[in-house]
């Protein structure tokens, strides 16, 4: 008998081997192959023969003979051209294909672009600085005990001097402080012009890099501020006119009379997209002291200039161990923050006002990203859906000698047009959704698809591979029937890759389900904080923010109770939702010795407790009877050591949690852990924002404390009567000073600011990905009834009732969103779960959260089938059975 | 003279052809060479220079018999043109000319010293 090699082997030397060599190269390596079987045997010729097979691939042998008869190129112009004018006619022919394709695109496209603004403007915070990697905030540690820190963008003012002392490494330092000051530039401004201002010593040029335009960086007059402008601020102030010298004054809060500034240097605009967002500067000297180890520290927030290729983590060790050393004890320690990471990384920094959480990025993309998955979702699996259709034309087009890559150059190009009509679209919405958007994170977004060119091209490249990856697959699968199979009207299996789309939708709908579970918890967790009982009334409150009184606070609030509405009014040195307390001490536990505890003291005139309407639980309240407060501003003045002792005979009210944790059971004695003499316990309250647990706190009285705000109690509707009444009064008393005024409740409710965007982002993305599954839903059930038009004719004419054939296509849906509903559902709980671990006072996700969800989901999956399986089931069946 | 245009491997399969005309392709060519130099030689290589030195115009080709062996496929076979016989022929000389220019005490140097053996 003949021997053979390898049936595999012998196969793939035929794919190998050009047709018009194959006579002659597969002879000559079967005909060797014998020689060899009968020399050596078979498995020695089979080894040979698979290194003959190898050595066959070489250009010489591989490379096809091009047929005579062949189609133009693929990519020849004719065929580009032909693929649009076919593409394009398709496209206007299933005109509510193309439009329900395009209204998913446009919206998806517009998202991601959205976000990815979003996300590239928040990743180009402080990268504009000369020095950006080598500039350090210095952040303070405090071990708290046990695993407990506490980060403060504060350190000790002569730190980094002595920083720099000591070790090589440090180039150079500034402290720098931000805070909004109003400026009064013409005397018709009466509440100022808000301006934004850095306080800088004069290293800051050293480490900032500030380009002066005109004047000098240096401080030129000893007896008044130094004032550096930008070039867009001293437009805006002095327009036309050279603003180096003149001097302009501010409205003063503290001071009784305004500070005049000089202006003395005229400065680039700073970058916007810097946590050191700035109209002006205000230079300050340069002061060095000793540092000190124990009595008073004063902080400031100050940066570091470390010199370039610094190991920070080797340095922050070496200055730890020294600090330590220093302090004899290590309870704080530093961390050098990198300057790139403040703006998105400086969760515990209170003071800082630009700045962002990472978080809330990175939610952010995440919907987007799923949101463009949906959308390319609805596009694969109704284009693959679209293919039954299809594959006829393709099969036409084979049989006229149309290659399989100009089949899916001509499907692609269709994707194409699709895409690059959507991408119009959503470049157009949102050019002019810009606005919007930025309103909405309340700050400008600096990097846009639309103002650079740089990203636009990044931007449109990416849609393109979008465009590619989403349209490969229908194209691939249209193109690869065989024609004599389609032409007869013979599917095989792979047409119905309904596994596949099954796939697809239940992800989709997952998707859409998940959202829409977080956004009912983000609001229930929303509503939670804005509604809980805070202990006080904060309803029909008003406040007037912290100034010095000049000595006039008392006569202001004697006159304030003449106003009609006005209950009570408090000169108060706490504010709610502003801090906990004007002062925190640490006292012994009594519950653990060796522990500490920390609580609280809030101070105000002997009204506060009243006009907090706080519940009194024991004892009594402050009352002007007693000798309640203590004339503490005047025994400040005289000594600290005074005021400490004046404070331990002082009357106080504590909160019940303080009395608790203290075990304070008598009223009216001198309590060591109080530092006071407690007289009346009142119910708990929290000082703060409920981010934070509550506080305990001891209340203390002052006689007209001289640095404070008011606080005003109301009768309900009377605010703005109120409020015109109070500012008349202020025109009388402080012509000079600025008035802050607010609505308590308001400004508690501006603290969950976060969780409100958060909700109203959650609420717009989950509509926006209902919308989009729904569209897929639908898109998908159009193509089913027309596909199953015969099948429900025949049904019809065998006496099948309207309801049964509406079942019949509306069964297969409903069921994968019931899949959807099962595994988005504990994905969702777990995420959900997670997120709320970090508030103290979280809501709880109630089951009817997941039935309220699956119910809405369904119903907007029955809602679209039924729409479209209605008129499939009411149609006559004659039209349907009547063709061919 | 395009020395150049001739390999070392296509130069011995070109000899290879000329010394089994007229039954010379592929199969017997390779044989051939892996007696002669005792080397596996692939079907592939010398298919590929065999087309080589037909296009270069040394060799010519014509479709032979087929046989059982070769699944009933026929073989291609090879005969030298004259034009490959003069590149041969000067690839000779040139060759038998240097080895001439060799000097005896040279060769023996070597360790190529024939005149003993």
């Amino acid at each position: 008998m003949q021997p053979l090699p390898p049936r595999w082997l012998d196969k793939l030397a035929t794919r190998i081997c050009a047709p018009h060599l194959r006579e002659e190269l597969l002879g000559d390596l079967h005909e060797r192959y014998a020689l060899r079987h009968r020399r050596t045997g078979a498995r020695k010729a089979n080894f040979f023969f698979l290194r003959e097979v190898a050595a066959l691939v070489r250009p010489s042998i591989m490379k096809r003979k091009p047929s005579p008869y062949g189609s133009p190129s693929a990519f020849s112009r004719d065929m580009l051209r032909n693929y649009f004018k076919i593409g394009s006619r398709v496209l206007l022919k299933n005109s509510s294909y193309s439009l329900i394709h395009l209204t998913g695109l446009s919206i998806g496209l517009w998202a991601c672009m959205m976000v990815a603004t979003v996300v590239i403007d928040s990743l180009s915070y402080d990268r504009q600085w000369s020095r950006k990697d080598d500039i350090y905030r210095i952040v303070s540690v405090n071990k708290m005990g046990g695993d407990l820190v506490e980060r403060h963008t504060s350190s000790p003012a002569n730190l980094a001097p002595e920083l720099q002392k000591i070790y090589a490494e440090v180039e150079s330092w500034s402290s720098v402080d931000s805070y909004d000051i109003h400026f009064k530039i013409r005397p018709e401004d009466a509440d100022g012009i808000e301006t934004s201002m850095l306080t800088v010593d004069t290293m800051a040029n050293k480490v900032l890099g500030i380009k002066l335009l005109a004047g000098s960086l240096e401080r030129t007059t000893q007896s008044r501020w130094s004032l550096l402008v930008t070039r867009s601020y001293a437009a805006k102030i002095f327009p036309g006119q050279d603003p180096v010298g003149k001097i302009i004054h501010d409205i003063p809060t503290f001071s009784s009379k305004p500070t005049p500034y000089e202006i003395t240097g005229l400065i680039e605009d700073l970058p916007y997209n810097s946590h050191l967002r700035a109209d002006v500067i205000r230079l300050k000297r340069t002061e060095v002291g000793p540092l000190v180890s124990n009595g008073m520290i004063f902080f400031g927030r100050n940066y570091l200039l470390l010199k370039s290729g610094t190991d920070v983590a080797a340095f922050t060790r070496k200055v730890n161990a020294w600090y330590a050393r220093f302090m004899k004890n290590d309870k704080n320690q530093f961390e050098f923050q990198p300057l790139k990471d403040i703006y998105l990384h400086s969760d515990f920094a209170e003071g800082q006002s630009v700045r962002a959480s990472i978080r809330t990025i990175y939610t952010f993309a995440g919907v987007a990203l799923l949101l463009l998955f949906i959308a390319c979702v609805n596009f694969v699996n109704l284009s693959t859906a679209k293919a039954f259709a299809r594959v006829k034309e393709a099969g036409v087009r084979k049989v006229l000698s149309g290659s399989r890559t100009q089949l899916v150059m001509q499907l692609l190009t269709e994707t194409l047009l699709l895409f690059s009509i959507s991408v119009g679209i959503a470049v157009f919405v949102y050019f002019f959704t810009l606005q919007p958007v930025e309103n909405f994170l309340g700050h400008r977004l600096v990097l846009t698809f639309t103002s650079n060119t740089m990203m636009a091209g990044a931007a449109l490249l990416m849609f393109f591979l979008t465009a590619l990856l989403t349209g490969l697959y229908p194209a691939w699968v249209i193109s690869g029937f065989k024609p004599a199979d389609t032409l007869r009207g013979i599917f095989t299996a792979s047409l119905g890759q309904t596994g596949l789309r099954k796939t697809l939708v239940v992800a989709q709908f997952s998707i859409s389900i998940i959202v829409l579970l977080a956004t009912i918890v983000v609001w229930q967790q929303f509503d939670l904080m804005k509604n809980k009982k805070l202990g006080y009334d904060k309803n029909n409150l008003i406040g007037i923010e912290q100034i010095a009184w000049n000595g006039k606070g008392g006569a202001f609030k004697n006159e304030l109770q003449r106003i009609p509405g006005v209950v009570r009014s408090s000169l108060s040195t706490w504010m709610p939702g502003e801090s906990a307390g004007y002062m925190q001490r640490e006292v012994d536990d009594p519950a653990h010795a060796g522990r500490r505890l920390r609580v609280w003291y809030v101070a105000g005139d002997v009204d506060l407790p009243a006009i907090l309407r706080l519940k009194l639980v024991k004892g009594r309240s402050f009352s002007d009877r007693f000798a309640d407060a203590l004339n503490s501003d005047s025994l400040q003045n005289e000594s600290f050591e005074k005021l400490e002792k004046a404070q331990m005979n002082q009357n106080s009210l504590m909160t019940a949690s303080a009395a608790k944790m203290l075990r304070i059971k008598q009223l009216d004695v001198q309590t060591k852990n109080a530092h006071s003499v407690p007289v009346g316990i009142v119910g708990d309250f929290h000082n703060e924002s409920l981010y934070e647990p509550l506080k305990p706190t001891f209340i203390l009285a002052q006689k007209a404390p001289e640095y404070a705000s008011m606080l005003i109690r109301i009768q309900p509707g009377t605010e703005m009567q109120v409020g015109t009444g109070v500012r008349k009064l202020w025109k009388q008393f402080f012509p000079e000073k600025l008035l802050r005024i607010h609505n308590i409740e308001e400004k508690l409710n501006k603290q969950y600011e976060a969780e409100s965007k958060l909700h109203q982002l959650f609420l717009f993305f989950s509509g926006l990905t209902m919308f989009l599954s729904a569209l897929g839903i639908f898109g998908l059930v159009v193509q089913a009834a027309e596909q199953r038009a015969k099948e429900v004719g025949i049904r019809k004419v065998l006496g099948a009732s309207v309801a049964g054939i509406v079942g019949l296509i509306s069964k297969d849906f409903v069921k994968l969103v019931m899949v959807a509903i099962v595994i988005a559902s504990p994905l969702a709980w777990y995420a959900l779960q997670k997120w709320l671990e970090s508030y103290p006072y979280r809501t709880t996700i109630h089951w009817w959260v997941f039935v309220v969800t699956g119910v809405a989901a369904l119903a907007v999956t029955v809602g679209t089938v039924s729409f479209q399986a209605i008129r499939a089931a009411t149609a006559d069946p004659v039209r349907s059975l009547r063709n061919e | 003279m395009r020395r150049s245009d001739l390999g070392e491997f296509e130069e011995i399969v070109l000899l290879a052809v000329a010394a089994l005309a007229p039954a010379a392709y592929s199969v017997s060519i390779a044989e051939e060479l892996e007696n002669e130099t005792g080397q596996p030689v692939s079907t592939g290589a010398v298919h590929a220079a065999l087309q080589r030195l037909e296009q270069k115009g040394y060799l010519s080709s014509y479709l032979g018999e087929a046989t059982q062996e070769r699944g009933g496929r026929r073989k291609r076979l090879f005969t030298v043109t004259a034009y490959g016989g003069k590149i041969l022929h000067e690839a000779r000389t040139v060759r038998n000319s240097l080895w001439n220019r060799i000097t005896p005490a040279e060769l023996s140097k070597m360790g190529l010293d024939f005149s003993n053996s």
